[in-house]
């Protein structure tokens, strides 16, 4: 009880909530990093793996070699990285982690949009082509809507494990929540690692409930799970 | 296998009992069953040889989580190996908050510590006095069971560092000379704003301040590439590192004794103390006679610069010392 005492008064703490180490700041700057790293993989992948998926040919080798990322841990890249951007004057703690989020967050995007585009059924395609449509068009109109609940879901999975991982960027000097586990572990202070960890998973969730309402937003309605659950009346 | 090995084992031993009794001239009184011949020969191996383990409670040696306290915490484990007695490497256990704790568990046996730091984390208020205290830390560790024995005359304090060219423009020799230039950003271990030697300590006692504080790591990597590449420009590093000399920084003079006695020093559980007596605590005050800060220094540079493996260093500077 005295553990929980003790997080409760961490949180009611004035001076928790001010300054670069008060939890806006930390907060600020940990959804700063993992929303840069997480769209800049998006817009790293998506097209790429679109493009490949409608081709359905080539892909096997482009995810093998996006799944080498995942296979090297993100402390890793963080710290293998922090001397060359250092030398390239980008600093020490920013870059480093970005580096290893969007590692970290491209990979999962990338495969499941070029599973998703290319598992479409081939005689909707076939249909569009039938009817004129462009290759461009195809894909805007066919494929990318018949692919979003997957490519939605993966980037909500991608940003929930970016926004998880960030606190690492702590151990290479960068800001974030995880300043509050790494600085609070340096000094033997739990009240203060728990809390950090605590707004970490609070974040987590709530990145995960975002995304699932712009899921639902977005996804076209005869395709949501929803309407794949209730047969349509006409069955 | 291994009753293959000792049956082997036992063979000699019986040569070798055989041997000695034929010295002591009193072949007559155990001639006569193997079995009991046997194990009395075990018995009599064990307390001659210096090589077979003793009997008694295996010592746990930890390290805090930096080099050079894992390379003294080898020196410590192949000592104690060689004089016979049962060791265990439990090394880069974590910071002092975490190895004292386990100290004090009783999960750890024997640590590598500086004495300034310790008596600092036991909340006494150590002086640069070594006698004093090492004295003050035996005292403030003695009820929790944990015994400090002879400190080392190499010492291990955190330093103030800079690069050559930022002492050459603000003209810095001593830390002191630091105050005024408020723009400069410290780095060090995260732990550095929260303790008395380090940021706490610069600021209150030579009323320093700085523009930001970088938490990096303690006299790692990190703090050096950090410091080369001018991301900090004043880096909390140890005073034995070899990085300092390699790289070409500068060590600013500690002029207003900031900084405590920091002689390394073996602290271990009184029990194992208790179970071994005098001639554990000779073998590890032997290693502590003869450990310098240069001959620190120097085993630091091989281990972190030249890439050395720790357990080489050791082994060699312990052929050549001791």
């Amino acid at each position: 009880m005295d553990f929980l005492g003790g997080v409760v008064s961490w949180f009611l703490s004035a001076e928790n909530w001010s300054g670069p180490a008060g939890i806006p700041n930390r907060l600020w700057e940990h959804i700063q990093i993992s929303a840069i790293a997480t769209i800049a993989a998006l817009l790293l992948a998506l097209p790429p793996a679109m493009w490949l998926g409608h081709r359905r040919r080539g892909g096997f080798a482009a995810v093998s070699l996006v799944n080498l990322g995942r296979a090297i841990p993100s402390f890793a890249i963080m710290v293998l990285f922090v001397p060359i951007s250092i030398r390239l004057g980008l600093g020490i703690g920013f870059w480093p982690s970005l580096l290893a989020l969007f590692a970290l967050a491209l990979p999962p995007m990338f495969v499941n949009t070029y599973t998703a585009v290319r598992d479409v059924d081939p005689a909707l395609v076939e249909a569009g082509r039938g009817m004129g449509m462009t290759e461009a068009g195809i894909m805007r109109s066919i494929e990318a809507p018949m692919a979003s609940p997957v490519i939605l879901a993966a980037i909500r999975v991608s940003a929930v494990q970016v926004v998880a991982t960030a606190p690492l960027a702590a151990l290479v000097a960068w800001g974030g929540l995880g300043r509050y586990i790494i600085d609070g572990f340096s000094v033997r202070d739990n009240v203060r690692v728990f809390a950090g960890a605590l707004l970490v998973t609070l974040l987590s969730i709530g990145t995960d409930l975002l995304l699932g309402a712009v899921e639902r937003r977005v996804v076209p309605p005869g395709l949501s799970p929803a309407a794949e659950v209730v047969p349509p009346a006409h069955g | 296998m291994r009753t293959h090995r000792n049956g082997f084992l036992g063979a000699i031993l019986v040569v070798v009992l055989a041997l000695l009794l034929t010295a002591c001239g009193s072949g007559e009184e155990t001639g006569t069953d193997n079995s009991t011949t046997t194990t009395s020969a075990d018995a009599m191996a064990e307390t001659t040889t210096t090589h077979a383990m003793m009997d008694g409670p295996t010592i746990t040696i930890g390290s805090a989580n930096f080099s050079e306290s894992a390379l003294v915490a080898e020196i410590y484990a192949q000592v104690l190996e060689s004089a016979g007695f049962p060791v265990e490497r439990t090394l880069n256990v974590g910071n002092r908050e975490i190895y004292a704790a386990a100290l004090e568990d009783g999960g750890l046996d024997l640590v590598p510590e500086y004495l300034g730091s310790a008596l600092s984390y036991l909340g006494g208020t150590p002086t640069s006095d070594t006698a004093a205290t090492a004295q003050a830390l035996a005292d403030a560790w003695k009820d929790a069971g944990i015994a400090v024995l002879d400190p080392a005359p190499a010492q291990d304090k955190n330093g103030v560092v800079v690069r050559q060219d930022t002492a050459d423009e603000l003209s810095l020799s001593k830390v002191s000379d630091l105050a005024g230039h408020d723009d400069l950003i410290l780095g060090g271990p995260p732990e550095c704003p929260e303790r008395d030697f380090c940021q706490k300590g610069l600021e209150d006692v030579y009323g320093l301040s700085f523009a930001e504080f970088k938490p990096l790591d303690a006299g790692g990597p990190l703090t050096v590439a950090a410091l080369e590449g001018d991301e900090i420009q004043v880096a909390i590093l140890f005073t034995s590192d070899g990085v300092i000399a390699a790289k070409g920084f500068v060590l600013l003079e500690d002029d207003k004794g900031l900084q405590p006695a920091e002689n390394v020093t073996p602290v271990i559980r009184q029990e194992i103390v208790d179970a071994y007596g005098d001639d554990l605590k000779s073998a590890l005050n032997s290693v502590s006679a003869a450990l310098t800060t240069s001959a620190l220094s120097e085993m630091n540079r091989q281990v972190g610069i030249d890439g050395d493996d720790p357990e080489q260093v050791a082994a060699d500077w312990i052929s050549n010392n001791l």
